[in-house]
């Protein structure tokens, strides 16, 4: 007979392994936040450590379609998700949010009143705003003395081998269809067949395409000019103001990246916390004091330093609407073929 | 191949007995979890469609594989091999005489040398290719040396060009290269070198009919381990090629991720696998051809 281990060893060996995984089940006690990265300061999250002993796994992503992906693939249990406006309507669509209980979240009435009840989530039932910003142009304005008011001027022949641009095939293809002067959510093969030819100039003058991080080879003097995110054109223009910010004349838009709890959650209430946290004021000023977006919090604005409110690329002047990307069905593959298809063809 | 099955019976039988299978299986579980699991779920995959929000959704589709020989993605396989071929080439111009010359040293020299080949392991690959970058740029080391000292007046353009992710497969697959022909170098007699000399070889001679021979298990292995990494590659394409012109490594990446095309990115997967399938036969019955 194959000798068997005494049942005493056996029961001590799953008490300890109980002791083991039992932090790991404790409700309430964690939150596996998932975001965007360069997005959290860590002051933030080990604040909210301190004061609640609720601890924070933060796992991150690079794109809103890179999130999405995980998040359907299972796997982690999130609590907190952070996609982008257009994602998050489709995860509303689609029944993956669980509806937030405002009586926890008081602290919604520093959101400013526009950032509210927009296209993505009419009646607000299911995410909060977290930031918000525009895409624009970046101009090094030591490099280029040019005036740069707009896509075409940002892409013309002259800049050719100066440019970066953000690795999204969304977004190059919005630029086109402002252009063209087409709306930005009108995805479809007449519009996409005009915009090629236009894109397919405009790629070969690419030097760079980086969503990461695209203020990295404006800063190293790699490149000149940049079709990249606010946020960081805020950060390169706080570094030095010779960064400048246009807001491209042809059209803009903005995306909101929003905080949601998706179903399947386990610590609902702690996510509820943790959003209320961060819906405080001096807490969400210290977001945009290291990540500096447009806050979309009003209390957190007054907070700031009159520099950060003269910053172009956070709090571009004059009142301009700005659209926003809508969700895409079937017609999103269709972008990712024609740039695809583009890249290689140089 | 053949030395050993002529030698195995000395050492105890033919039939492989209950503890060779008990020493092969944790092998085994490992190849089965991580290579046979995950392959024919991407042969699944690679079948089915996809719904408006990404995820996999089982209807069976032949539409990803006539997807994958659109001109497209056969141009994009085609670059990638033509970068892993160049690659491979260079690897083996530059680890060649570095393995030879590390091999013929004596014992405590050799062993620090093949200590050097390998230090470069002992920090992450993604900060080895930032150091690049901080090398390459146009405000950066090799662009302010070039200009201190007069070579050049203008910055080179260096980083985010073609020659720049060469730059970078090479410099990540060197090592690859320089050990496996290390360990075919070392083996060699000296002896077999001298005979050759004596019996009237020049130096070239010697080397292209006695030495390249006699590390070509050496040679083979290091492009095996370089030029099939090296078609699958991303990351440097995106960090040091500025993600302009796609490889098949980029291309498949994104199906996962920005697409949201599993399937079709499945697909791509199988296909690859199967290119480097039959490559690996081909190379196989080839070499048996030539040693029978």
């Amino acid at each position: 007979m194959i000798p068997l281990p005494g049942s005493r060893v056996i029961i001590l060996l799953l008490a300890v392994l109980g002791l083991a995984l039992a932090p790991l089940r404790a409700a309430n006690k964690e939150i596996n936040l998932f975001a965007w990265s360069e997005y959290f300061p860590q002051s933030v999250l080990e604040g909210f450590t301190k004061e609640t002993g609720i601890r924070i796994n933060y796992e991150t992503f690079a794109s809103g379609e890179e999130m999405l992906a995980k998040m359907l693939a299972g796997g982690t249990a999130y609590d907190l998700v952070q996609p982008p406006d257009y994602i998050a309507e489709a995860l509303i669509k689609n029944r993956l949010l669980v509806p937030l209980d405002y009586t926890k979240l008081p602290g919604v009435k520093n959101i400013l009143p526009e950032y509210l009840n927009m296209a993505h989530d009419p009646e607000q039932r299911y995410t909060l705003p977290y930031m918000v910003s525009t895409v624009g142009i970046v101009v090094n304005t030591e490099r280029v003395k040019e005036p740069i008011t707009g896509l075409v001027d940002l892409f013309s022949p002259r800049y050719a081998g100066r440019i970066v641009v953000v690795d999204d095939a969304r977004e190059l293809v919005t630029a086109a269809l402002y252009v063209l002067g087409y709306p930005l959510n009108e995805i479809n093969t007449k519009n996409l067949a005009e915009a090629r030819p236009l894109l397919a100039q405009w790629m070969k003058r690419i030097k760079l395409y980086d969503s990461d991080s695209p203020k990295t080879a404006l800063l190293n003097g790699d490149v000149d000019l940049g079709y990249v995110w606010g946020g960081e054109a805020a950060r390169l223009w706080a570094e030095n103001p010779k960064f400048a910010y246009v807001i491209p004349k042809e059209g803009a838009h903005q995306f909101v990246d929003v905080m949601a709890i998706p179903q399947g959650a386990k610590n609902v209430e702690a996510a509820h916390r943790f959003l209320e946290y961060l819906l405080r004021p001096e807490v969400s000023k210290a977001i945009s004091d290291e990540f500096p977006y447009t806050n979309p919090n009003g209390a957190a604005r007054q907070l700031l330093t009159p520099e950060q409110r003269a910053n172009p690329a956070s709090y571009p002047p004059g009142d301009r609407k700005f659209g926003t990307f809508r969700h895409l069905g079937e017609t999103g593959a269709m972008i990712d073929e024609l740039i695809t298809d583009l890249k290689n063809a140089r | 191949m053949h030395a050993l099955a002529d030698t195995a019976p000395a050492h105890g039988g033919r039939r492989a007995g209950v503890v060779a299978w008990l020493l092969l299986a944790p092998l085994a579980l490992w190849l089965l979890l991580f290579v046979v699991v995950p392959m024919a779920g991407l042969v699944v995959y690679s079948f089915c469609q996809r719904d408006d929000l990404g995820r996999v959704v089982y209807d069976f589709s032949w539409e990803n594989y006539a997807r994958v020989f659109d001109p497209i993605y056969l141009k994009i396989l085609g670059r990638s091999i033509g970068y892993a071929a160049l690659t491979t080439v260079i690897c083996i111009v530059i680890g060649y005489p570095v393995a030879w010359y590390i091999a013929r040293q004596r014992s405590p020299l050799r062993e620090r040398l093949l200590l050097l080949v390998m230090i470069p392991f002992w920090t992450s690959f993604l900060i080895r290719t930032y150091a690049w970058i901080a090398i390459l740029k146009s405000e950066g080391l090799l662009n302010g040396l070039l200009q201190f000292s007069g070579v050049v007046t203008a910055p080179l353009s260096l980083l985010y060009t073609p020659t720049a992710v060469v730059i970078g497969l090479v410099y990540a697959y060197l090592p690859f290269m320089i050990l496996p022909i290390y360990g075919s170098a070392e083996k060699l007699d000296n002896a077999l070198v001298e005979a050759a000399h004596d019996l009237g070889a020049g130096p070239i001679r010697a080397f292209s009919h006695v030495i390249i021979p006699l590390t070509w298990p050496g040679i083979a292995a290091g492009i095996m381990l370089v030029f099939v990494p090296a078609i699958g590659m991303f990351a440097i394409t995106d960090l040091m090629g500025g993600a302009q012109v796609p490889l098949i490594g980029n291309v498949i990446q994104n199906q996962f991720f920005r697409a949201r095309n599993a399937p079709f990115g499945a697909a791509l997967g199988v296909v690859f696998t199967l290119l480097f399938i039959l490559t690996y036969a081909l190379a196989h019955r080839r070499r048996r051809a030539t040693t029978a």
